[in-house]
């Protein structure tokens, strides 16, 4: 486990401005809190909220896209690979360090959302239960996302991960709303961006639970495929 | 003993995903390294060298063939707890020396004390101790280098595997590297050295092979490798020196060179003409002048 730790550690500390920025867009959603009149203002600041929400999401996507990608361009990852440590701990690591920081985004998104929207009548139990699909839709999109960086450079990983994430909502289009659920990431986004003070959220704990058992499988899956391929192209 | 690493027919080729080209990088490659020694493992750009040790250390899988390191197959994990690596280029993160090592030391689960005192060890041994709280990223690249040898050193390891340790190095520190190489060895280390720097490789090594076009194209003693078997040199009294081809007189001395094969005849007239014989010496090579005779072709290939 302590490689897995340090692996994390490591990737949170190589991304720490954009995780700093990241949670410095949370600050500016409190101090929209603090100093506007949220009253005359409830329907932008819930806009301005799940807006928030697609961040987090994205930079989850963006994260497990290039993280494999940079540390193979800068080859620091040979000095990784070259410890005792397997391919499988090696993907744990790098999607513990993405899993920290959407952790870490998500509860900041609560504390200032239980805050903020607390002031416009929004129920705290009902937020923590958007925050906790919202961070399934993170960890889910990201490992994805670092399945297909496996195999393609980050533009095209993101793409396919995007692409893959669009399908069940075709599906749930064409075929009905159950098969947006097969890579719920979709359906845990529709979720949050269709949230109002007064409305039931459109999705039950077990299609979070299911978020979360996607992304544990896609870590498998990206693990498995990281056992088969090589890391280091010759330079000479 | 079995041998440390060991490659058996190994093959690897390169694909190109679109052209659907073919490089092949190492072509039923095979070499033993025993241990205890220090093996130099030379061979020009594009030879292979770098391929055959990614594959060892588990980076790549090979297309073909297989291999052992410490009597395991080639990728296991475990095994590299008693494994050294220090890549071509090393690339580190941005953080002080001492906190760096500290990180590497942590990924082959070394922790307390042992960590701390061994950090302390290798930094000592690369000359970095006074650099230590030093950010790495204002090092200089031969600094970088020592780092990377010093993060490679830190699970104290039985097998040593090094790319081009000494390229970005100045003389002292390359002296500095050679002594520690020397002192491994006589601690039961093995060292698996790659390298374009041949006086240094010429220096340390035991043995040496050197890889052309994937394929070993010379393998021995670096004592044998640089005796030659084809020419000796003759120091001669008493003859005159336009008495044998390409002589050079000195303090009252010839020097020549002949081949092996005409030895006994020189000799015979040396005597007839009522010379003494002073010293007859095979010739030494430098493993320059090995590593371009066994490249040749190569060289001749670029330059067309």
């Amino acid at each position: 486990m302590r490689p897995v730790y340090l692996i994390a550690a490591n990737f949170v500390r190589e991304q720490r401005w954009p995780i700093l920025l990241l949670l410095l867009c949370v600050l500016g959603l409190a101090a929209i809190g603090a100093f506007l009149n949220l009253q005359n203002s409830r329907d932008d600041v819930i806009l301005l909220f799940k807006q928030l929400a697609v961040y987090g999401i994205a930079f989850s996507v963006f994260f497990g896209a290039s993280a494999i990608h940079n540390e193979r361009k800068s080859r620091r990852i040979l000095a990784f690979l070259s410890k005792a440590i397997t391919r499988r701990q090696y993907i744990a690591g790098l999607l513990s360090g993405i899993a920290f920081a959407a952790t870490l985004y998500c509860f900041a998104m609560g504390m200032t959302g239980t805050w903020v929207l607390g002031q416009i009548g929004f129920q705290p139990g009902r937020l923590w239960f958007f925050m906790m699909a919202l961070l399934a839709a993170c960890l889910l999109g990201a490992a994805i996302a670092v399945f297909f960086s496996v195999l393609l450079n980050p533009l095209l990983a993101t793409a396919a991960t995007a692409v893959l994430v669009a399908i069940p909502f075709a599906l749930a289009q064409l075929l009905g709303p159950s098969w947006g659920y097969t890579v719920p990431v979709y359906s845990l986004v529709q979720a949050f961006l269709t949230f109002s003070i007064n409305q039931e959220p459109i999705i039950g704990w077990s299609v979070v639970l299911l978020g979360f058992a996607e992304a544990i499988i896609a870590w498998l899956a990206a693990s498995w495929l990281f056992e088969w391929k090589d890391v280091a192209v010759a330079i000479e | 003993m079995p041998p440390v690493l060991e490659f058996e027919e190994v093959t690897k080729e390169y694909r190109s995903l679109f052209s659907g080209r073919v490089v092949r990088a190492l072509d039923s490659f095979s070499l033993q390294v025993e241990a205890g020694e220090i093996f130099g493992f030379l061979g020009p750009n594009g030879a292979g060298k770098t391929t055959a040790i990614h594959l060892a250390m588990g980076f790549m899988r090979a297309t073909s063939g297989r291999g052992r390191m410490l009597s395991r197959p080639f990728g296991d994990a475990k095994t590299r707890l008693r494994i050294g690596f220090l890549a071509e280029n090393v690339a580190l993160y941005h953080r002080p020396a001492a906190r760096l090592i500290r990180f590497y030391g942590g990924l082959n689960n070394m922790a307390g004390p042992q960590l701390q005192q061994r950090t302390r060890e290798v930094l000592e041994s690369v000359n970095l101790s006074a650099e230590s709280d030093r950010n790495v990223g204002k090092y200089s690249r031969g600094m970088l280098q020592r780092v990377g040898l010093a993060q490679a050193l830190v699970n104290a390891p039985e097998l040593l595997i090094l790319d081009e340790p000494t390229s970005a190095l100045d003389p002292i520190a390359r002296v500095a590297v050679r002594e520690l190489l020397l002192h491994l060895k006589a601690s039961g280390t093995t060292v698996f050295l790659s390298s374009h720097m041949l006086s240094e490789v010429e220096l340390v090594c035991d043995r040496i092979a050197v890889l052309h076009h994937g394929r070993i194209a010379r393998i021995g003693h670096t004592s044998e490798l640089l005796e030659s078997r084809q020419n000796v040199q003759i120091v001669a009294r008493g003859v005159a020196s336009n008495m044998f081809p390409g002589a050079v007189a000195n303090n009252g001395v010839v020097n020549f060179s002949i081949t092996a094969a005409d030895q006994r005849a020189v000799l015979e007239r040396i005597w007839s003409l009522g010379g003494e014989v002073v010293s007859v010496n095979p010739v030494k090579r430098t493993l320059e002048e090995i590593f371009l005779e066994v490249t040749a072709d190569a060289t001749q290939g670029s330059g067309s």
